[in-house]
């Protein structure tokens, strides 16, 4: 049996990457910071709630559905807001406002929704987990071994799709030069609505995983925004393994550390655990404002190894 | 409604300031709103208990003994309202201050980042306050936060009227001053570094100081909204502070009103509170709906913005050029020019024939 501490950091920091991958990769691929990531994790969420509620069975067969609906709704949002807005050549900060009201509409529409399951059908829309749901393997819950899986298929498949295939040439062209990569035959809108659709699919799966881990509300998403912003900056947006190194540093520092200096200083650390990320986070942009992805570490280890005054010589 | 529109006002002027003149998407403009109203939390009360003589043992664990400690500083205000007023005035002072190191402190890491960074940086961090104010109970009570005495307390049954009308008298001096520093020469650096920084770099402006000089500046102000804020409500409480209400809907309500125009945020603050507060007031309206109202508020607000964003970017009312002085006079110096000149030419084309 792992111990517990290390399995919680460790499905903590999956799901983070999880989450992350999405807004990085829509960042990567399109050049836009969505804030509507977060609404797009809570449709996952919500699809799995209200499935398994009426429906009943096991929540990970439900997945491909959150998959789907956060899909599309990400390609609405692209379709209705951002292609707009881009044709008007408007600025990346109206494109984040847009992304921030396009949240907001989400966040009201959910809220709605969760209102109308609790009053209508008495259910607990708006405090919901899981976790009884979840199978056991080896003695360990099942969203341990899934999120882990998850993040190694989802890190797999991106990484070979970026760097290997046409598709990823053309989608890190239009982010690059869209004239250029329109003048060579890719169709600029469609690469970017297939950014979409995968980013949006990416965070209903993200959603889905949540309530089986911890407590699914309306705001679940929007209050793990800062978190994924943090992870994706720490790790990098040039390179989506960043994602999984920042989710892993910050995952792990978040509960190691809080764990051991819990230990040495009492419990009353504990609650402020949330602000390990934002001084990682200072950390990162003071020191390596690129994201650890793209830190140059065979340099830094020749620093270290010859010293600095004989790094000349190198 | 006029107390949230004055407050709104400030926090959206502030934001105006950062965004709309010197292009600082400050997504973190909680931290600084969170900054002034925990000054209120933390700083009359000490001062009012000092000033009153009250029991020093009750302020061995203020948070405890709140109810206690300030219901005894609301009955001395009462009588002496000079003392009340001297406390708002330096705890106003205060809450500046601390915004101001606040903008400081947040900005340092990321004010050299780019635009998008920045802004996602700036949200990121506007979080810290909250946690700490939530977890901390000596600062301003922990999660079920903390009384702040009722510095208008004398003005007994006209309270409302009273706060009202100093929060509407600050919220248009806000909107004054920043409109005279909208024509000043610091707004023109302001703007021509938004602009374009490499040019602005060029002409010898030191572009990291003058951005952070717009950040310290916008925190200062949003601090005093919240102080401002608390000083209104006398509760402060850091769940009452979310980035929802005071950094995402601020940020809508200055692109509707128009970035770069301050009587355009004021317009656009004015018509988002009218509307949140229409709804409030007919919400009985809709007892029928199986949902809560308030969220129909929200889905209304994105949809205006989105629609906004889409066919009229610059909102309601566009930035307008920046004169450095009055029309006449510039029209005076125009028109003295021009008779100067073509007199010249004139002379020129004499001499020429001659």
């Amino acid at each position: 049996m792992i111990d517990p501490i290390l399995m919680d950091a460790m499905t903590y920091s999956s799901l983070l990457g999880i989450m992350t991958f999405g807004l990085t990769f829509v960042r990567r691929t399109t050049g836009v910071w969505n804030i509507a990531h977060a609404g797009l994790v809570t449709i996952g969420a919500y699809v799995v709630f209200t499935c398994v509620s009426f429906l009943g069975g096991n929540p990970y067969i439900y997945f491909l559905l959150a998959f789907i609906l956060s899909a599309v709704v990400a390609v609405v949002e692209y379709l209705l807001i951002i292609e707009p807005l881009r044709r008007r050549k408007a600025s990346t900060t109206m494109l984040l406002v847009s992304t921030l009201a396009f949240d907001l509409v989400m966040l009201s529409i959910l809220n709605i929704y969760a209102d109308y399951l609790q009053n209508m059908f008495s259910l607990p829309s708006k405090n919901f987990l899981l976790r009884k749901l979840d199978f056991i393997l080896f003695d360990e819950p099942g969203i341990f071994w899934v999120s882990l899986s998850f993040l190694m298929i989802f890190l797999v498949v991106l990484y070979v799709i970026l760097n290997y295939t046409k598709i990823g040439i053309a989608l890190r062209s239009c982010v690059c030069n869209p004239m250029l990569a329109s003048v060579s035959g890719i169709n600029v809108m469609h690469t970017n609505l297939l950014s979409w659709f995968i980013s949006g699919g990416l965070a209903g799966v993200a959603g889905g995983l949540l309530p089986l881990w911890m407590q699914g509300k309306p705001v679940v998403g929007d209050s793990l925004l800062a978190l994924m912003f943090c992870v994706s900056i720490v790790g990098g947006v040039e390179e989506i393994y960043g994602t999984v190194l920042g989710g892993f540093l910050v995952g792990f520092t978040q509960i190691l550390v809080t764990s051991a200096l819990s230990i040495v200083l009492g419990a009353a650390v504990i609650p402020y655990k949330t602000l390990i990320p934002m001084a990682i986070l200072v950390l990162t942009l003071l020191f390596a404002p690129s994201g650890i992805a793209k830190v140059n570490w065979k340099k830094i280890l020749t620093i270290v190894k010859f010293g600095g005054a004989s790094k000349r010589k190198i | 409604m006029i107390a949230f529109f004055a407050i709104y006002l400030i926090i959206n002027l502030s934001l105006n300031l950062q965004l709309g003149y010197a292009g600082i998407p400050n997504f973190g403009l909680v931290l600084a709103f969170t900054g002034g109203a925990y000054t209120v939390g933390w700083l009359p009360i000490r001062l009012c208990m000092w000033v009153f003589n009250i029991d020093s043992e009750l302020g061995a664990d203020i948070a405890k003994n709140n109810v206690i400690i300030v219901s005894q500083i609301n009955s001395h205000i009462q009588t002496q309202p000079l003392i009340g007023l001297a406390v708002f005035i330096l705890t106003l002072i205060a809450a500046v201050a601390v915004g101001g190191l606040l903008g400081f402190v947040s900005a340092y890491p990321a004010i050299r980042l780019r635009t998008d960074y920045l802004a996602i940086t700036l949200l990121a961090l506007g979080e810290v306050l909250s946690i700490i104010g939530q977890n901390y109970d000596p600062l301003v009570g922990g999660v079920i936060g903390i009384l702040a005495p009722d510095v208008w307390g004398w003005s007994g049954g006209s309270r409302f009227a009273v706060v009202s009308l100093v929060l509407f008298l600050a919220a248009i001096g806000t909107l004054l001053t920043l409109d005279l520093i909208a024509r000043s020469p610091i707004s023109r650096t302001f703007r021509a570094i938004r602009d374009n920084e490499v040019a602005a770099s060029s002409m010898g402006k030191d572009v990291t100081k003058v951005r952070m000089e717009a950040l310290v500046i916008g925190s200062m102000i949003c601090s005093l909204a919240g102080a401002l804020c608390a000083f209104y409500t006398c509760y402060v409480g850091p769940a009452a502070y979310g980035r929802l209400e005071w950094t995402f809907l601020p940020w809508l309500m200055v692109i509707f009103g128009g970035l770069g125009n301050n009587f355009g945020v004021a317009l656009g603050t004015f018509i988002f509170v009218a509307l949140q507060k229409l709804i409030v007031f007919y919400k009985s309206s809709f007892a029928f709906l199986p949902f809560d109202v308030v969220w129909l508020e929200y889905l209304l607000l994105g949809s205006i913005i989105l629609v906004i964003l889409v066919f009229r970017p610059s909102g309601l009312m566009k930035e307008k050029q920046s004169r450095t002085m009055p029309k006449t006079r510039l029209e005076e110096i125009a028109a003295k020019v021009l008779a100067k000149s073509s007199k010249e030419s004139r002379a020129s084309n004499a001499k020429k024939n001659r």
